[in-house]
């Protein structure tokens, strides 16, 4: 335990200098602002900053992107309060109580309960962070490959299941990540699959190309082809949150904190999921019902803490088994791994004071988001009301400059044109997202585990089902199947009903 | 937009946007299983490398074949689905309509698309970056704010973008290149 708070006083003794704080400054400023920016989300923020923080130090560029990934969740809320429309996916929750408070004439208020709702919700997750980082990082220990197979096709189908919307169709986008992910030479023979004898595809389908593409284009084209959006520039009254919204809703505030947090840690569940959940929470418990989508304080406060809390919890899995725990954290897991910082069972054995720099960072960037919270009103209002027409080209300049920054390969611009397109049509078409990325990046776990585990047993698929962690995480996985099949969820229900009682999942 | 009963909230992309019609998850089931089906047959294509002594299990082809049947069973669920829920009835089932997507929304998708792809396959690469990045935003700012105005307000329109393009092109080469040394193309 000493042992363990030494560490996180020397990571934060690390990070105190200029050139640091200077980092904090502007990445969170940034963030935030790509979090406002409807069109811009904090996946396609934290993509691209990875091409662009290459050539830096690790340590440096991964604090970048947790300030970037921290800023830009709650930058989303702005845009929900001031325009009724989601600034990321993560705060659609926000605009439902949000926007009626800003149209009450109480937009400073809506800020104010955003800004501490987040704070804390950030706070309450990287607490849990220092906390259960080591102890599941140990657990993690036990996992072998029929585990991490199932780690994998969990994270996918969970993603699909839950992430909101079609929960087919969001199978089916995760599998096509995954397929995406077996192009290029695999790891035992070198066999360059899917290549068609060209060198390039052989090389492999570029990770964040790929992701640069599926958010930042497919955003670009999905801007250009919608309606404008118009801002409500009104009277902005104090941004100051009050002590007494705070202290009134404390429950709501643990709830949401705690709930954020799991939804974080369970592979593939990202921000909107914990907003939507905690939103939900907060109104099955609250005395003020009626209230709620009319400008709920506690309804803003728990969308608000979820989301936020969620950050911290979705690194939770990407140090301890490296599997992300949302879309943006599978991209700072891959610039984790760019970086040759190989977060995993691992890392706790290795350089356990990786993850006391990790809390460090998500507390500067924390605070750096209170002191923005606070202060930047009026700029923010501003950067708003630019126009799409002028955003939406540079925003793509920078697209292209990021998809070839890594690799200097002119064929990674290509990648990222087709994953535009691909990315575009499968949005109109309605096929979320987030297991498309983590299909990408937990193909290659997937393909190394699955191969490894069946030539250790001589082709013998049973230990992949019989091994206690591996049996459970199976009838987890067929959980989540069953649960997305319409009527089967009141059907489950009533079983455990019938039954003993036992806490729902998830 | 919404209503404060004891019914959960919309799930987050009900917020967003509408289902496709049924017929058109029809078309996209069959796009998927033709996919899948391709993705079984090279796979199974693959070598085994058994001849070379290497364990069955690790053939290259293993791995993408259970992508294609999982893949394939997807595409039939949603085609199943799709006709149970109306695609092959007069109309293609309920169409949850309200799409926004226009005509003129069109219009604006294929000029954003065709000015995306000159900058990155025609401009890059053939000219300096910066005068590549001040041509594509220059153009793409005049394209989508041109309008019927008189000459002077046009005159300052294409100021306007012009500096914009340029400022950009100077400030991303200075930044990326300067700055955080990254390669540009």
């Amino acid at each position: 335990m000493l042992e363990n708070l030494a560490m996180l006083g020397q990571a934060f003794a690390g990070f105190a200098n200029g050139a640091t704080l200077f980092n904090v400054f502007w990445a969170t400023l940034l963030g935030i602002i790509v979090g406002a920016l409807p069109g811009l989300t904090a996946t396609m923020g934290v993509a691209l900053m990875t091409t662009l923080t290459y050539t830096m130090a690790p340590s440096s560029a991964i604090l970048i992107l947790i300030c970037v990934y921290v800023g830009a969740i709650y930058g989303g809320s702005r845009s929900a309060i001031l325009l009724n429309i989601p600034g990321t996916p993560a705060s659609a929750c926000s605009t439902l109580d949000g926007f009626p408070l800003a149209r009450q004439g109480q937009a400073g208020r809506a800020m104010g309960i955003s800004t501490a709702g987040s704070w804390l919700g950030t706070l309450f997750g990287t607490m849990c962070v220092a906390v259960f980082t080591p102890t599941l990082g140990e657990l993690s220990l036990s996992f072998g490959s029929y585990e991490f197979f199932w780690v994998a096709v969990f994270g996918i189908v969970i993603a699909g299941s839950l992430s909101g919307g079609d929960a087919l169709k969001g199978y089916i986008a995760g599998f096509f990540g995954l397929f995406v992910a077996t192009i290029g030479q695999e790891t035992v023979h070198a066999y360059p699959r899917f290549a068609f004898g060209t060198v390039d595809l052989a090389g492999g389908i570029g990770l964040l190309p790929a992701l640069v593409g599926a958010f930042g284009v497919a955003e670009v084209l999905h801007v250009m082809s919608g309606p404008a959006f118009k801002a409500v520039a009104n009277k902005i009254d104090s941004v100051i949150p009050r002590v007494g919204d705070v202290l009134k809703y404390w429950r709501t505030i643990l709830r949401s904190g705690g709930i954020g947090t799991f939804i974080g840690v369970l592979p593939g569940l990202g921000e909107d999921t914990a907003a939507w959940t905690s939103y939900a929470a907060a109104r099955r418990a609250s005395k003020e019902k009626a209230k709620y989508g009319k400008g709920s304080v506690e309804g803003l406060m728990a969308a608000e803490t979820g989301e936020s809390a969620c950050v911290p919890g979705a690194i939770i899995p990407v140090l301890t088994l490296a599997v992300p725990g949302s879309a943006p954290a599978a991209v700072l897991l891959a610039a984790m791994l760019i970086h040759n910082v190989n977060p995993g069972p691992m890392l706790m054995v290795t350089t356990p004071e990786f993850v006391y720099q990790i809390v460090a960072m998500l507390v500067l960037a924390d605070m750096m988001k209170l002191f923005f919270g606070l202060t930047l009103v009026r700029p923010l209002l501003w950067i708003l009301l630019v126009p799409r027409e002028r955003l939406m080209p540079i925003v793509f300049v920078l697209c292209t400059v990021g998809a070839f920054a890594i690799t200097s390969r002119v064929f990674d611009i290509y990648v990222m044109l087709a994953f535009g397109m691909i990315g575009f049509g499968m949005r109109l078409l309605n096929f979320p997202m987030a297991p498309l990325i983590l299909g990408l990046v937990l193909g290659d776990l997937l393909d190394k585990n699955l191969l490894r585990g069946l030539s250790l047993t001589g082709g013998d698929p049973t230990p992949f089902f019989t091994r206690p962690i591996s049996a459970g995480l199976a009838l987890l996985t067929l959980a989540a199947i069953l649960w997305s099949i319409p009527g089967m969820q009141r059907r489950i229900v009533g079983l455990f009903r019938r039954g003993r009682p036992v806490a729902g999942a998830g | 937009m919404t209503d404060a009963t004891d019914a959960d909230p919309p799930a987050p992309t009900d917020h967003i946007r509408p289902e496709p019609a049924p017929r058109t998850d029809l078309a996209t089931a069959a796009v998927i299983l033709a996919f899948a089906l391709t993705v079984l047959r090279m796979a199974i294509a693959m070598p085994t490398f058994t001849d070379r002594g290497g364990d069955p299990f690790t053939a290259p082809g293993i791995v993408p074949g259970f992508y294609g049947i999982v893949l394939a069973i997807l595409g039939i669920a949603l085609a199943a689905r799709s006709i149970a829920r109306g695609a092959l009835r007069p109309g293609g089932g309920y169409v949850a309509s309200t799409s926004g997507f226009t005509h003129s929304s069109i219009g604006r998708l294929a000029t954003a698309v065709a000015i995306c792809l000159v900058f990155s396959l025609g401009l890059i690469g053939r000219m300096p970056f910066w005068l590549a990045v001040a041509v594509f935003v220059t153009s793409f700012v005049l394209l989508f704010e041109w309008q019927d105005e008189p000459t002077p307000r046009r005159i300052r329109r294409i100021a306007t973008a012009t500096a914009l393009g340029v400022a950009t092109g100077i400030a991303v080469t200075l930044v990326f290149a300067k700055l955080f040394l990254v390669r540009l193309p």
